[in-house]
């Protein structure tokens, strides 16, 4: 499942940021930007508002990155944090190209913070808090295929209303949050970041080689070893050897 | 006499840096990460990661390197400087370790990884590395301590399986040096142009050989001054060549694969990250190589403990780079006085430890001979060489701090217009409206408001958010006067609720207009 975020309809009410925080039980402070404390935003740019939160990754680089599997991927597409495995390592927040998951900086238990997709809302069939606070149908939930062919309709449909770009169709291999706009992605402080292949490749393709690495290295140098020892003894053999016809000859 | 008498003055140093230490290591506890460092979500990784684990690790390579020179290459000549450095290695990935808990915000969970698994993960491959090669070392060194015991079968034991014991350490360093590389693969943007690269895995392995070889030289110089006991010089000019080897081929690679994606140019424009890159490749590896290579066979052992230095000290700018210089946001960055108080601290711990186990354990053992008349002592300081590393390190971080910043450069090459105005109409249908707000005062008030969008909306003859929400309430909460106290609300709600307009809001002799919006229960 995924949100169609159509830039152009968002009068910047923030009735999702609250409905988050309402939902999360998340303490008030600054709404102003992504936080521990604030899962969903409205950022302002110009006259733009711009609504963020987690992009919930179709192949999410958090997810890939964390050693110990805190942060999972659900069936329902939504990405989800499991406080009681996290170990504080940061990877996470390092890695993700949308600068997303926060922390609790100033806690000494502290947790990644981030937007859950309100999971359990829709693992009772019910949709996200956000959406469904959103008056004006700015942020809209369904299904990633659908809310793709809406959104390729929209822009088919009012051709120079929108931008021609669907950011999150294959910004780091494809999102659950797309968005639509009629101003510039770049100029709304989105990131231009690489839609041709998902972040998580590029250490697996480093990773998947280890066993290759591990007993082809093994083997290797086990086999030096074996030459140079036989060297060794072939050399100690020869001097025996030598020494022994030399006490022969003294011998005779 | 002379020499006696610096000794206390180093043991008060230690204890002055373990006293300060021990303080930020209170402060990180009681406070958090956020109380002992300048850590921030948008740089959520610096120095413990960049000296502690990066540097701590790739310094420890001497150990994984000298041992397949020994026991597998069966280079015998080598054997002298396999104990040193294999309880440089030791020492070095106990005390990384000692690092995690202190950098990691849950360290109580430490052994997580080991329990609930993500292969795909390369932090995952980084704990295991860790737990193992550690163990590795453990199992390597104990001879050591069991011939300090007497004690002869687990002597005897760990004897018979050696050699898969350096196989296995030599296979367990090389996955772990390369993987702290392919940590950032996963920040292609983040990562400096000069940095980021697919084979940053190759390069962090060749570049802790280099390392961990220039060490085994420098600790072979301060045991020679410090317990008179030093290596052969045949043997340090054999580390030297190799060393030498190791960094063309380094840098060689490094610039070929500059060309290779093209960001060559990166290097020669005036940046923080052209300066720092410079002082790495420049002062850090063509410097000793050209200096080894001029200086031929007579080398004097100063002057190669110097060469060594540098190579160290380049090593060290390198992850400072990687971790630090080169990523995004670094101008918004730099280590609190607690960050390198612990990791000065940990540094102490080890020297402390190095020495405590060269002086009970057989460590040199096999490279010793007294020079006569030499007195063990720290007299020997190379006051010159170390004078001149901090000074270079003073003028670089002054060069570093006067330089454009990557973020100025950045905008300056590809400037970003401001967005302007929304250049369509807003075009939506009210699907509905928000749910009623309910506004309770202090104890004082006359009871709680409970404001309906429908109602207000309800009363115009279209409905218009903006009649209200373009100035009087804003658009969004935190620009409503919800979070400005009572007075603004009854300013703001008094637009309208003047008496004319709408009811009175403000209050009267008969009270009636407070009712009008304040129910009490």
């Amino acid at each position: 499942m995924a949100f169609l975020i159509d830039l152009t309809k968002c009068i910047g009410c923030e009735a999702c940021s609250l409905a988050c925080k309402q939902e999360n039980h998340l303490p008030p402070g600054s709404m102003d930007k992504l936080s521990a404390v604030t899962w969903t935003t409205i950022e302002r740019h110009g006259g733009v508002n711009v609504k963020r939160q987690c992009n919930h990754c179709v192949d999410p680089t958090c997810v890939s990155v964390c050693p110990v599997a805190a942060l999972q991927k659900t069936k329902l597409e939504a990405v989800i944090y499991d406080e009681t495995r996290c170990i504080g390592c940061r990877y996470c927040i390092m890695a993700c190209p949308f600068d997303v998951p926060k922390y609790e900086w100033f806690s000494t238990q502290p947790r990644v913070r981030k937007c859950i997709h309100c999971y359990p809302r829709l693992e009772r069939g019910e949709q996200p808090a956000c959406t469904e606070a959103c008056p004006t149908g700015a942020a809209k939930y369904g299904k990633r295929e659908d809310l793709l062919l809406e959104a390729k309709q929209r822009i088919r449909e009012a051709p120079g209303r929108y931008v021609d770009h669907i950011y999150g169709e294959h910004e780091a291999g494809g999102t659950c949050a797309l968005y639509l706009t009629a101003v510039p992605f770049e100029q709304l402080g989105f990131k231009q970041i690489r839609t041709d292949t998902t972040y998580p490749h590029l250490t697996w393709n480093v990773l998947r080689q280890l066993p290759s690495v591990v007993s082809v290295g093994g083997v290797g140098l086990a086999g030096l070893w074996w030459i140079t020892h036989r060297r060794m003894e072939l050399a100690e053999e020869r001097a025996k050897e030598a020494a022994e016809s030399k006490r022969e000859e003294k011998g005779q | 006499m002379k020499r006696l008498a610096l000794v206390p003055r180093w043991w008060a140093l230690a204890a002055l840096i373990l006293a300060v230490g021990a303080y930020a290591l209170w402060i990180r506890f009681t406070q958090g990460l956020g109380g002992a460092s300048n850590l921030h979500d948008t740089f959520p990784w610096g120095f413990w990661v960049g000296i502690d684990v990066l540097v701590g690790v790739g310094l420890a390579a001497g150990g994984f390197t000298i041992a397949a020179t020994v026991y597998v290459l069966n280079l015998k000549k080598y054997e002298p400087v396999s104990r040193p450095s294999l309880l440089t290695a030791f020492l070095g990935y106990l005390l990384v370790t000692a690092a995690l808990v202190v950098d990691i915000g849950r360290p109580l969970r430490l052994w997580h990884p080991l329990i609930m698994w993500n292969p795909h993960s390369v932090m995952f491959e980084v704990a295991w590395c860790v737990t193992l090669y550690t163990t590795v070392l453990a199992l390597e060194f104990s001879p050591l301590v069991f011939e300090k015991l007497g004690w002869h079968w687990p002597l005897r034991a760990i004897r018979a399986i050696y050699l898969p014991l350096v196989i296995a350490g030599v296979l367990l360093s090389t996955l772990h040096q390369s993987s702290l590389g392919t940590l950032f693969l996963i920040v292609p943007e983040k990562l400096h142009g000069l940095w980021y690269s697919p084979v940053l895995p190759a390069f962090f392995f060749v570049s802790a050989v280099a390392a961990g070889l220039s060490m085994s030289i420098i600790e072979s110089f301060i045991s020679s001054k410090v317990f008179s006991r030093r290596l052969e010089h045949d043997v340090l000019l054999g580390i030297a060549r190799v060393t030498v080897v190791v960094l063309a081929v380094y840098v060689t690679w490094r610039f070929a694969d500059l060309i290779g994606r093209g960001m060559l140019p990166l290097a020669f424009v005036y940046s923080q990250q052209s300066v720092m890159f410079w002082a790495e490749i420049g002062f850090g590896a063509i410097l000793p190589l050209m200096l080894i290579l001029a200086s031929g066979d007579k080398i004097k052992e100063r002057n190669l403990f110097f060469y060594a230095l540098l190579v160290v000290g380049g090593f060290v700018l390198n992850r400072v780079n990687v971790s630090m210089t080169g990523m995004r946001n670094i101008e918004t960055y730099f280590p609190k006085w607690s960050e390198v108080a612990i990791t000065m601290m940990i540094i102490t711990v080890g020297i402390l430890l190095f020495g405590l186990a060269v002086r009970h354990l057989n460590v040199l053992a096999k490279s010793e001979y007294l020079e006569p008349g030499t007195t063990p002592g720290m007299g020997w300081f190379p006051r010159g060489a170390v004078t001149a590393v901090a000074v270079f390190f003073v003028v670089l971080v002054l060069l570093v701090r006067a330089a454009p910043t990557r973020t100025a450069i950045e905008a300056q090459a590809k400037p970003i217009p401001a967005a302007e105005a929304l250049n369509v109409q807003p075009d939506f249908e009210l699907s509905h409206l928000p749910k009623d707000l309910t506004l309770s005062g202090p104890e004082s008030s006359m009871g709680k408001v409970i404001f309906s969008h429908e109602l207000h909306v309800g009363m115009q003859e279209k409905p218009d958010c903006m009649q209200c929400h373009a100035n009087t309430f804003g658009l969004g909460f935190q620009h409503s006067p919800k979070l400005e106290g009572q007075e603004a609300w009854h300013k703001a709600c008094g637009t309208c609720h003047d008496g004319k307009t709408a009811s009175s809001s403000v209050d009267d002799e008969t009270g009636e207009s407070c009712a009008s919006c304040h129910k009490s229960e």
